[in-house]
């Protein structure tokens, strides 16, 4: 039997130092990892290993520019990541990655950003967008929009209540349904999108949620004259290995595009002959 | 794999080696082959027994426990209102409840009865005096209560009751495989039964017992139950392909899953 | 080969020695260049060094005697009769019990690469942090028999999994394996493509390759690993005639073997471009049972899935790699439940452009080795050469 020291199936050992509920079915969780900084950018994920129940993609949504620890938002879906909820400050945990072409940052530097989150994809989102606030002076006008199904199913309301607060940061909101205590907007996320100005030729969309969403906020984009190249997406698929490899997590588009390796970030133009966004 | 006897402590929510989980196995209308299996599984039945507290199996032991359980394995289909009474009792005293076997899980060949008008299959069964003999048509333990688990097949596979024990006492969901026996049969490198001339189920009927009965020469009975999404044009060509009868394949299924009508 | 002189000084009486080595001057051709001679000599060398060093011949009676000892050496896995005309890949230890004469195998030797199960890592979480291992039983084996298809199918995982991110789990197995080819003088059955895709004739990725001819094997040596145990068995060397019976094995299977389909494999990714929305897929669809043989024995089938084990001390355990099928219907989906493949027509497009589109354009080759064997497999008998030619005939 020989030990293969170099095996990319080798996991990186993290402990939570942290952890809080954030709705019924998120939680979040701040992870150090024994052997360093994750290293990751913004947009990237890691496979998450709980010993002996499995693993799962989790998009990091914490800024590399925070060091020490990184974090993640966990919604309970699947095996692991309902049994992730159980878990808590002191626990361990194999972390793999991180994996994925991230957003492109330097690209969009001295550009015009809009950030276009629903529901949960404000976590990946989240690492971008607290990235750009710690560069802030590398950009120029920044956005975000957020829709969520309730008011309770906001994620980092005390977050966002400080990106509300900046004069640097354009925020606006709008929830499915509201409930008594909401005084906001209330409909779809593309509602919020007339009511940007954008000028087409300086500005980076950068949009992330469930496919549903994708593809009316990009017609709504593409209706403001934005290039397709300058709408981001962030794909959904199930990513096992994360090394191109496993095949799952593979886009119908004649390109032959991995998600786990050519994504999970794309732009409009590159992904728009998919089957499915 | 190394098999160490350390007390059981999982990371997640671990039951303390002292409150060992208390597991009883209940039998209903079945063979009790399906508890014989426990037997078999070897080497492992005594780390099984060091993790787990058996309070009732009628097969090796008779003691009455009158606490609540941690995992009752329910065993056997329900074919009359008796039963369906002490089935409800049962279910109210466990905290987790397996369906324990093909006539727990699916029904079994005990739903063959449902083939026959009830009362015509009770006189021929009971005599003139059928009325006097409780019956109802049979029933599959998701049919009468919630199930936790499944492990599915006639006899279950030992290695399955292992992995879904695992993880009921880890509170983890286990996930029967929706795809074909043919999926693992396929692994095992075997001859094809139809290659063979033999009509098999393989095709429509739930993986996760590593193709048992092929491996050992002997078809697919469809124990196990039909796949959630069966492919119906499909099978028209695979009957068509092989010379076969559609009523052969309905027959060959109606000997374990002629409850799947029942509903739920 | 022996390495060409190269100073100056050793060149010129070699070019002298050579234009004197003229060819057969036919009836009123003229006189030509004294270097076109040089350059034919040259060739005539190479050729001749290359056919005489490179094969060995076995007597078929001795063939025993070759599996015996490599059985001493090594486990030997081989191609067995398993009735009904089935044949797999299994351990042998005399050459009686090797099918020479066989169709495709049920699975492909990938089995031997990248097992049907594969434990990948191995866990510990008795201390206060976990440990884990990666830990590799791979003892050194070798194949014997393989076709040409097969062979095909090898290279093409060997393109797959030693792209970085690298499987070392893959690669160290690989190394560890030693490939001894054997061609088909004629085809297995109707079912194959082997000629489509130019996987009729050997194109590397073995260590020796076998060739009938008929009292007695031609041998290749592709490898110094190949070389040595041949020089080590006494295997005498080819003479002029055993290559000019290989010549002429491989000058009957040209008119044999022919472009399955009618359609040139290099036309096919722009007719699989076109293709997407081909009603085609919906006929496949509709008939497919979403058995998953067809990828479980296709030689460059290689998604997979991954699953941990706990041991019932609940302290120790290990992940395993399993052989998974993108034509199950949980495939593609997503732990929030949407499925991106739902359909069966688009399960099994996708499965088609695994092999003739996306691996054309990324590693210039197809990944259909022409083996016929989802044919073969397919519950509903649906064949892989039709399913080619209806979408070529719609594209026309």
């Amino acid at each position: 039997m020989t030990e293969i020291k170099n095996s990319n199936w080798k996991l990186r050992k993290g402990q939570i130092i942290a952890a809080k509920q954030m709705t019924a079915a998120e939680k979040w969780f701040d992870i150090k990892l024994e052997d360093g900084d994750l290293d990751h950018e913004p947009g990237q994920f890691v496979q998450v290993e709980l010993y002996g129940v499995g693993e799962a993609p989790i998009s990091v949504c914490s800024s590399p520019t925070k060091r020490g620890s990184f974090e993640l938002t966990v919604r309970s879906a699947g095996r692991l990541t309902k049994h992730m909820q159980g878990l808590g400050k002191g626990d361990w945990l194999g972390i793999r990655g991180p994996f994925g072409k991230p957003f492109p940052v330097k690209l969009m530097t001295g550009n015009d950003l809009l950030f276009v989150a629903g529901g949960l994809g404000i976590a990946p989102l989240r690492s971008l967008i607290n990235y750009v606030i710690d560069n802030r002076r590398e950009f120029g006008k920044v956005d975000i929009l957020l829709g969520c199904k309730t008011p309770t199913d906001m994620l980092f309301g005390d977050e966002i209540k400080g990106w509300q607060k900046r004069l640097d940061v354009e925020f606006r909101c709008t929830v499915d349904r509201s409930d008594p205590d909401w005084k906001g907007n209330v409909g779809l996320i593309t509602s919020l999108i007339p009511g940007v100005t954008i000028t087409p030729e300086k500005t980076f969309a950068v949009v992330v949620g469930p496919p549903i969403m994708y593809k009316y906020v990009i017609a709504e984009l593409l209706k403001k004259s934005l290039p397709e190249r300058q709408i981001i997406l962030s794909l959904e698929r199930h990513m096992k290995c994360g090394m191109g490899k496993c095949g799952h997590c593979q886009i119908d588009h004649p390109k032959n595009y991995y998600c786990c390796k050519d994504g999970p970030t794309f732009t409009y133009e590159e992904v728009k002959d998919s089957k499915k966004l | 794999m190394k098999i160490t006897k350390t007390p059981v402590k999982s990371p997640a929510k671990a039951p303390k080696a002292a409150a060992k989980p208390k597991v009883a196995f209940f039998d209903f209308a079945c063979c009790e082959g399906c508890q014989l299996q426990v037997a078999n599984i070897g080497e492992a039945l005594l780390d099984i027994l060091g993790a787990i507290d058996v309070v009732e199996f009628r097969e090796v032991m008779s003691e009455k426990y009158d606490k609540d359980y941690d995992v009752v394995i329910i065993e056997g289909s329900i074919t009359d209102h008796h039963a369906e009474e002490r089935l409800k009792k049962i279910r109210a005293r466990a905290k987790v409840l397996i369906a324990y076997g093909a006539c727990a899980a699916i029904g079994g060949v005990n739903g063959m009865k449902n083939s026959f008008k009830l009362d015509e299959i009770r006189q021929y069964v009971y005599g003139k005096d059928y009325k006097l003999f409780d019956s109802t048509p049979t029933r599959a333990i998701h049919q009468v209560v919630k199930v936790d688990y499944t492990i599915n097949g006639c006899p279950i596979y030992p290695p399955e009751l292992v992995e879904v024990l695992k993880h009921a006492l880890r509170g983890l969901p286990y996930t029967v495989p929706d795809n074909p026996v043919c999926s693992e049969c396929k692994l095992n490198e075997n001859v094809c039964m139809y290659e063979r001339g033999v009509a098999c189920l393989g095709p429509w009927t739930k993986a996760g017992c590593n193709s048992w009965c092929v491996n050992n020469g002997n078809i697919c009975y469809g124990c196990r139950g039909e796949v959630n999404h069966p492919a119906k044009n499909a099978a028209k060509d695979v009957i068509a392909k092989y010379n076969l009868k559609p009523e052969l394949i309905k027959n060959k299924f109606d000997m374990y899953n002629k409850c799947k009508e029942g509903g739920k | 080969m022996k390495s060409w002189p190269v100073s100056g000084s050793e060149v010129l009486p070699f070019l002298i020695f050579t234009a004197f080595l003229r060819p057969p001057r036919r009836a009123g051709e003229a006189s030509r260049p004294l270097i076109e001679y040089n350059i034919w000599a040259v060739s005539v060398i190479i050729k001749t060094e290359a056919t005489s060093v490179n094969y060995h011949i076995l007597r078929k009676d001795k063939l025993d005697g070759f599996i015996k000892s490599l059985a001493r050496k090594m486990k030997v896995c081989a191609p067995v009769a398993k009735g009904h005309n089935n044949f797999a890949f299994e351990e042998v230890s005399s050459a009686g019990e090797i099918a020479l004469s066989y169709i495709p195998t049920i699975l492909p030797p990938k089995k031997y690469f990248m097992p049907q199960r594969e434990k990948m890592l191995d866990f510990d979480l008795t201390g206060d942090q976990p440990k884990d291992a990666a830990n590799l039983e791979a003892p050194g084996m070798a194949i014997f028999g393989v076709h040409t298809c097969d062979l095909a199918g090898i290279q093409c995982l060997n393109m797959v999994f030693s792209e970085k991110p690298r499987d070392y789990n893959y690669i160290l197995r690989k190394e560890k394996v030693l490939i001894i080819g054997l061609e088909c003088n004629a085809y297995c059955d109707g079912h194959a493509s082997c000629a489509l895709v130019g996987n009729h004739y050997p194109n590397g990725g073995y260590d020796l390759f076998f060739t009938d001819l008929g009292d007695r094997f031609i041998i290749h040596v592709n490898t110094q690993k190949g070389e040595e145990l041949v020089e080590g068995m006494g295997l005498a060397k080819a003479n002029p005639a055993d290559m000019s019976a290989l010549d002429a094995v491989r000058e009957g299977k040209k008119k044999a073997f022919q472009n399955e389909i009618g359609t040139e494999l290099k036309d096919l990714p722009a007719v699989f471009a076109k293709g997407t929305d081909s009603k085609v897929w919906k006929e496949v669809g509709d008939r497919c049972v979403s058995c998953g043989n067809c990828t479980n024995v296709c030689p460059t089938c290689y998604c997979f899935d991954m699953a941990d084990t706990i041991n019932l001390d609940m302290k120790t355990g290990f992940r395993t790699r399993t052989w998974d099928s993108c034509q199950f219907g949980t495939f593609a989906t997503v732990a929030g439940g949407e499925n991106f493949r739902s359909e069966r027509s688009e399960r099994q497009r996708h499965r088609l452009y695994r092999k003739f589109k996306y691996p054309i354009d990324k590693f210039y080759r197809s990944f259909c080795t022409g083996c016929g064997r989802c044919t073969r497999t397919c519950m509903a008998k649906i064949s892989l050469k039709d399913t080619l030619k209806a979408l070529v005939a719609e594209n026309k």
